[in-house]
C-alpha cells in the first residue's frame, strides 16, 4: 500500500526510539495540527502509518480504546507487541471477511516495555507483524531501507543524536524539500513522547550537512 | 449488464450485432426514434479535428508534417511522459510552437465549436529553432518516431508478483525498422499497448517507419516525480542524445512543475 503516500522512518536505537515522517504540504487554509501522522496509542506506545487517513483513524480508535481496556483488565499497560499484534489480527479479519476491504494502511509501532527495552514493528495490510531493527513505510521505502541497511550500524544507534540524525539522513533521501518537510518523534527510556518543532529538526539538519561537507573535504584532501 | 454507481443495472449496448427476437420485442420501447438518429447525425457532423498554425490561427491545408518534414518526431502521451519532455527536451535549446491540433465532440465541456481558445488544444507541435532537422528539413524517410506514455502497473502481466515489481519501470516496444537498441528490456509477451500510442506504432509499422515506443509502468496515474525520473533512461539514446543539455536544471524545473500542479489530497498520508 504505497501508492501516493509519503515516506515515513522508524529507528530503535538503544535507549531510544525514533520516528520520522515527511510532511506532506498542507493546503493554504487548512489548519495544520489536525494533519496529524505520528499518533499516540497509550503514554509509551505510538505509531506513525501510510495509507488511507480514513482507514488509520479507525484502526487507531481501536487500538486506544484496546490500550485501555487491557490496562484497566490486567492493570499493566500494554506491550508494544500486544498491541502490535492486535493491530495486525484486526487488519487480518478484514481479508477474510466478505463485503470488506482490508485496512489500506501500513503501520510502524515504536515504543518501550515496561522491561524497558525498545521495540519497533511494521504491520501492513495482510495482517502481518514484523520486529525491525530499522524500517521505512511509504512510496520510496525500498530507497530509504537500502540507506538504512547501509549506514544501520551498532555505532549509529549508539547515543541518541546519532539516532535522530540517522533517521534524519534516511528521510533526506527521499524527502525532496529539505529539513522544513520533515517531522520528527522520540520516545527515550521512562520519558513521555517528544514532537520536535521545526527549528529542532533544522538544527539537525544544520548539523548533519555541516558533517558531509567536512567528509567531503577530508575525501578530497586524501586524493590530492 | 453494467452495474452503475447508483446501483441500479443497465444493459451495455451489445456489439455483435444483431440480437435476438425475443429481445428485441422486449426493448421495444427503447428503440431509437427518428428524433434520436437526427440529434445523433448532428453531433457526428459537429465532431471535427484541426490543425492550426500557431502565429496565424488559420488552418494547415496541408498536413503537418509534409509542412515541417523532419527527421525526429518525439510524441509524449499522458502528464508524466509529457512533464518529461517539456523539462528536459524542450527546456534545453528553443522550441518554438508551430501550431496545435485542436478537436471538439460531444464529450468535449464546451459547447462552443468555433471559438475554441488555445488552452483546450489536445496536442500542440514544437520544431528545435537550433536544428530544424529535429521537426526540419529532412526528407521523411529518414524520419524516427519516439514515443513516450505511461500505464498502471496493474495493467502489467507478469509471472512474478507485482508486490516485488521495481516500479515504475521502462518498457520498450519496437517497429521492425527501427535498429538501434531500446535503453530497457523490450515489452513480453502477453502484454499489449492500448489506444493512441499502439495506434501510432501500428501506423510506423505499417508505412516501414522506424520507432520506438517507451512505456512506463507506475503505480501512481497523477503527475509524479518518480514516474517522470523513471524516463531518464531514454536520455542516453540516439533519438534524445544532443537534445538535452543542462540535466540538473532540467530537474529543478521538473521540481516547480510538481509544486505547482500538486493536487492537495487528504486522502492518504
Amino acid at each position: 500500500m504505497d501508492v501516493c503516500t509519503f515516506e515515513k522512518v522508524g529507528i530503535r536505537g538503544t535507549n531510544i526510539v525514533v520516528l520520522g515522517v515527511e510532511k506532506k504540504s498542507v493546503a493554504k487554509l487548512q489548519d495544520e495540527r489536525t494533519v496529524r501522522k505520528i499518533c499516540a496509542l497509550d503514554d509509551h506506545v505510538c505509531m506513525a502509518f501510510a495509507g488511507l487517513t480514513a482507514d488509520a483513524r479507525v484502526v487507531i480508535n481501536r487500538a486506544r480504546v484496546e490500550c485501555q481496556s487491557h490496562k484497566l483488565t490486567v492493570e499493566d499497560p500494554v506491550t508494544v507487541e500486544y498491541i502490535t499484534r492486535f493491530i495486525a489480527t484486526l487488519k487480518q479479519k478484514y481479508t477474510q471477511s466478505n463485503g470488506r476491504r482490508p485496512f489500506g494502511i501500513s503501520a510502524l509501532i515504536v515504543g518501550f516495555d515496561d522491561d524497558g527495552i525498545p521495540r519497533l514493528y511494521q504491520t501492513d495490510p495482510s495482517g502481518t507483524y514484523h520486529a525491525w531493527k530499522a524500517n521505512a513505510i511509504g512510496r520510496s521505502a525500498k530507497t530509504v531501507r537500502e540507506f538504512l541497511e547501509k549506514n544501520y550500524t551498532e555505532d549509529a544507534i549508539a547515543s541518541d543524536n546519532e539516532a535522530i540524525k540517522l533517521a534524519i539522513k534516511a528521510l533526506l533521501e527521499v524527502v525532496q524539500s529539505g529539513g522544513k518537510n520533515i517531522e520528527l518523534a522520540i520516545r527515550r527510556r521512562n520519558q513521555p513522547l517528544k514532537m520536535f518543532s521545526a527549528k529542532e529538526v533544522e538544527l539537525y539538519v544544520t548539523e548533519i550537512e555541516k558533517e558531509k561537507e567536512e567528509a567531503e573535504k577530508k575525501k578530497s584532501k586524501k586524493s590530492v | 449488464m453494467a452495474a452503475t454507481f447508483f446501483g441500479e443495472v443497465v444493459k451495455a449496448p451489445c456489439r455483435a450485432g444483431t440480437e435476438d427476437e425475443e429481445e428485441e420485442e422486449e426493448e421495444e420501447g427503447r428503440r431509437e426514434t427518428p428524433e434520436d438518429r437526427e440529434v445523433r447525425q448532428q453531433l457526428a457532423r459537429k465532431r471535427e479535428v484541426r490543425l492550426l498554425r500557431r502565429q496565424t490561427k488559420t488552418s494547415l491545408e496541408v498536413s503537418l508534417l509534409e509542412k515541417y518534414p523532419c527527421s525526429k518526431f518525439i510524441i509524449a502521451i499522458g502528464n508524466n511522459a509529457v512533464a518529461f519532455l517539456s523539462s528536459f527536451v524542450m527546456n534545453s535549446g528553443v522550441w518554438e510552437e508551430v501550431g496545435c491540433a485542436k478537436l471538439w465532440n460531444e464529450w468535449c465541456r464546451t459547447a462552443d465549436t468555433t471559438h475554441l481558445s488555445s488552452t483546450e488544444a489536445f496536442c500542440g507541435f514544437y520544431h528545435l529553432k537550433s536544428n530544424p532537422s529535429v521537426f526540419g528539413s529532412c526528407p521523411r524517410k529518414n524520419m524516427q518516431i519516439t514515443i513516450l506514455t505511461c500505464r498502471h502497473v496493474t495493467d502489467y502481466k507478469t509471472l512474478e508478483s507485482t508486490g516485488s515489481l521495481p516500479s515504475p519501470f521502462l518498457k520498450a516496444l519496437k517497429t521492425q525498422n527501427f535498429k538501434d537498441p531500446a535503453c530497457c528490456p523490450l515489452l513480453e509477451q502477453p502484454n499489449i499497448v492500448h489506444d493512441l500510442p499502439a495506434a501510432v506504432l501500428s501506423y510506423c509499422q505499417v508505412w516501414k517507419i522506424p520507432a520506438i515506443l517507451y512505456l512506463c509502468y507506475t503505480d501512481v496515474m497523477k503527475l509524479d516525480l518518480i514516474t517522470v525520473e523513471a524516463f531518464k533512461p531514454i536520455l542516453s539514446t540516439r533519438s534524445l542524445k544532443g537534445l538535452v543539455k543542462n540535466i540538473p536544471q532540467s530537474t529543478e524545473i521538473l521540481k516547480k512543475l510538481m509544486t505547482t500542479n500538486e493536487i492537495q489530497s487528504n486522502i492518504y498520508t
